[in-house]
Formats: C-alpha cells, structure tokens, sequence
C-alpha cells in the first residue's frame, strides 16, 4: 500500500492527462512552431519545421486510433499550410488525413505502444510517405517535378523534432475511453 | 511481429469514424480536382487572400506587442520601413540618373556641379526672437566647416552659413526676412527669389510676366548668384492670392541635426593678358576662344 501510494505520487502532471488537454496542448505547440515559423523559416541553415509541423499531430495522435477532434484539428491546419504554401485548397488536408489515417491503421495492426523498434520504424515510413505523397501532389498539380531538396531537408527537421517532442503527441489513450479501457 | 490483433476484434464492425476519414479524404481530393478549373479556383481567392493578410500581411500589429505596449513603436518601425522601400526605388533611381548625366556631361564637354562634401552637426540654440532667424550647430572651421557654407536637414534647404567660429557656427534660416534665395520650379523651370519672411512659407518675388509656376510643384535652388549649388529642395509653390509662396521642406526634417555643405566656388576668370600663350598646340583648346 505504501508503496502503490508513492508510485501514484511520483506521477507527472502530463501523466495524469487525459487525451483533451493532451490534444490541445498539442494543437498548441503544433500552432505556435507555425506561427514562428510564419516569421522565422531558417535556423542555422536548417529549414525550421512549419508548416510541416502539423505532421507531428497526424503521426503522433493516430497512434492511439480513430477519433473526430483530431480530424478536424488537422483540417484547420491543412487549411492554414495551404494559405502558406499557397497550394490548392484540399492538398494538405488530404495529407494530413492520409498520414493520420496510416498512423491508425499501422497502431491497429501493430503494437507501436509497446514495441519500440515498430514504434520507430512506423514513424519513420509515415514521415516518408507523407513528404512523398506532398512531392507527388505537387509535382501533380504544378506539371513538373518539384525540388525534392528542401522537403528532404524540411522531412528531416521535422522527424527529428518529432523524436524530441513525440510524448507531447501521445494521448495516452482513444478520447472518450476511460483509464481502465485504454490497452 | 507483434500484432495487437485489435483489427481481428474489429474487423466485422466497421467503425463511423472510418467511414468520416473516408469521406473526407474523398471530398478533399474531390475539391483539389475541382479547382484545376480556372474559374472555379478564382472562387477561392478572396478567401485566400483574406486569410493570407490575417495571417502573413504584416500589416497589423501583434497581439504581443500590443499587450507589451510597444504597439506604437512597431508601427514606427512599419512607417520607417515602408519609407525606406520607398527611398531605395528614388535611390535606384537617383543612381541611374546620375550616371546617364555624368554621361551627356562628358559628351557635351561640360562642367557638372562639384561633388558634395559636409560636416553634420547638431543644432544646439535656435533663435526665433524678433532678430535674425538663426540657429547655431556644434560644427565650426576645425570641423571643416567653411564660410557660407549651406545648411540642409532631411527636408531640404535649411539656411547659410553667416558667422563662423572654431567650433560653432550661426546659420540664418530661409524663413528669415533678409533672406533672399534664387529659385527655380522642378517642373516649370520658371527663375524667382524667395523672399523670408514667415515661419510656414516664403514668398517668391522677380517672377518673369509671361509664365508661371504650378501650383504644388517642387522649388529648388537655381544656384544663380553661387550662393547656393543647384537643385537643393526649398519647398513646394501655392498660389495664395496674387502672390505665390513656397512651403518650406526644412519643416518636415526636425530631428536637429543639419549638413553643412560648402557654397559653390567658381573660379575667377583670368584676364586675357594673364593667358598662357597658344605655342602652336594643334587641336581644340578650351583657350581657343579667347580673344587676344
């Protein structure tokens, strides 16, 4: 009992959220690296993460599966990174929703939580896939081949900060699911 | 591999949620289709530039620096820059400008203004009692600064330079009753002398009887008399009644410093006694002319 009663102590702050405040939080730092990328978009030579940093949240808030709120989040940031990079309307929605929905489909299939080799393997194809699929698209909608360079290098700023900053996109568990439900 | 074996539970209920990630992902790829349309994708631009000016315009000053109060010096800040992009499309333009001049000046053989030389100084005692409009700078001989020298702010023609000293000199104003300086309009080329007089604007006398200035066209010196080198700004011209004055420009540059340029020199012309004699130099020579 004593020691149960520590264990329950020595427990953070972040821990103890549950998947709302996670997702805002989340949505938060997704919007405040954009709103400084906005102003800032080169740090020592390397392309700062906006407005790829919406990723984070598909890659991240999918691994816990299916849910509305984080559809909708990713929606509103699709519609912000198409103003930015003045893309058609729909290009970054179709990839944030295509990025969230194979995070969801790969944590369905796989045990991302617990298996930390899936977990990093997993995150490393999504990202790949993403800016892939953003490469295609543009290239698509602009008829020539866009510069892959700068979204290699904008993939790579934006994976690397993701292994820094991926417990901030974990939401502990499915929204709506109660602590004893989560797996 | 480990396999969380969820999708075997689930796999026979297909869950709602799925079926929204389907449709939208569907509906947007749809929407990016539909706006390979020309006219359809111009449906979008209000909002997009709506959007656009909220989110990148610049225009509007920041939540944060609103509520650290420096909304104002951020505007400032706006204001200088929106200036200095101006400046630099005058300043292109002021080089090329110059260049092509250098350029016809060397065709026609002509002798161009001096360059520029100055001493900036800081105005230290203006007086504006009912003596001469004068002010006094912290820039004297030792500075370089010479005797008639001209006094010019950010807005244009200042004074001249009518007392010297070591470290100090007196400048008179243009907005002083004796002053008196040869102008001539940017656009009009019409020839005047602006008479002081005012603190807001000076009156131009001498007018030729056949033409006239513009109203709000800029005046600028005409270096008639070598007081003043040519094309220094002094104001603009309004019509006020019969009489047409000048706004001064000084009044729009107040931030208390002044250039001290030196007056124009022009030499002495030498009698034709003193005139070394032509030793049979083939060719055109500036001494051709002179009549011996």
């Amino acid at each position: 009992m004593p020691a149960s009663f520590l264990t329950r102590r020595k427990q953070s702050l972040w821990s103890k959220a549950g998947p709302t405040p996670r997702l805002i939080f989340g949505a938060f730092l997704i919007a405040t690296v954009g709103l400084f990328g906005l102003t800032r978009n080169d740090i020592f030579g390397l392309s700062f993460a906006w407005p790829h940093a919406a990723l984070w949240g598909a890659v991240g808030w999918g691994r816990v599966g299916l849910s509305i709120r984080p559809m909708i989040i990713l929606i509103v940031f699709g519609i912000v990174q198409d103003v930015i990079f003045h893309a058609p309307f729909g290009s970054f929605e179709v990839i944030n929703l295509m990025t969230y929905a194979a995070s969801t489909a790969i944590a369905s299939e796989f045990d991302v939580t617990n298996e930390p080799l899936i977990a990093i393997v997993s995150t490393v194809m999504l990202f790949i896939a993403a800016f892939l699929l953003l490469w295609l698209m543009a290239s698509t909608l602009e008829d020539h081949p866009v510069r892959a360079l700068p979204l290699v290098a904008a993939m790579l700023t934006t994976g690397l900060l993701y292994a820094l900053l991926n417990k901030v996109f974990d939401l502990g568990r499915k929204p709506g699911e109660t602590v004893g439900q989560a797996t | 591999m480990a396999r969380s074996g969820r999708s075997a539970q689930k796999g026979v209920r297909r869950s709602p949620k799925r079926l929204v990630l389907g449709v939208l992902i569907f509906g947007f790829a749809a929407l990016i289709v539909v706006q390979s349309a020309p006219q359809i994708r111009q449906f979008f631009n209000p909002v997009r530039a709506s959007v656009g000016d909220r989110l990148g315009g610049g225009e509007q000053i920041g939540l944060w620096a609103r509520l650290t109060g420096r909304a104002a010096q951020e505007q400032r800040i706006r204001d200088l820059e929106a200036q200095v992009r101006d400046l630099s499309r005058y300043k292109a333009a002021a080089i090329s400008m110059a260049e092509r001049l250098e350029a016809y000046e060397g065709i026609l053989n002509l002798m161009g203004e001096p360059p520029v030389r100055g001493v900036t100084a800081r105005v230290t005692s203006e007086s504006e009692g009912p003596f001469a409009q004068t002010l006094l700078a912290n820039a004297g001989r030792s500075q370089g600064v010479e005797p008639g020298s001209v006094a010019l702010n950010e807005g244009g023609l200042v004074g001249r330079v009518i007392q010297l000293g070591e470290r100090s000199s007196r400048i008179l104003l243009v907005t002083d009753f004796n002053s008196r300086v040869p102008v001539i309009g940017e656009v009009s080329g019409v020839h005047a002398i602006m008479q002081g007089g005012a603190t807001s604007s000076g009156t131009l006398t001498d007018l030729p009887e056949r033409s006239d200035f513009i109203e709000g066209e800029r005046i600028l010196t005409s270096a008639e008399g070598g007081a003043y080198p040519r094309g220094i700004i002094v104001g603009e011209v309004h019509q006020s009644g019969n009489d047409w004055r000048v706004k001064y420009a000084m009044s729009e540059g107040s931030s208390g410093y002044v250039q001290l340029i030196p007056p124009p020199t022009i030499e002495r012309p030498i009698s034709a006694g003193d005139l070394p004699a032509a030793e049979g130099t083939p060719g055109a020579s500036p001494a051709q002319g002179a009549r011996r």
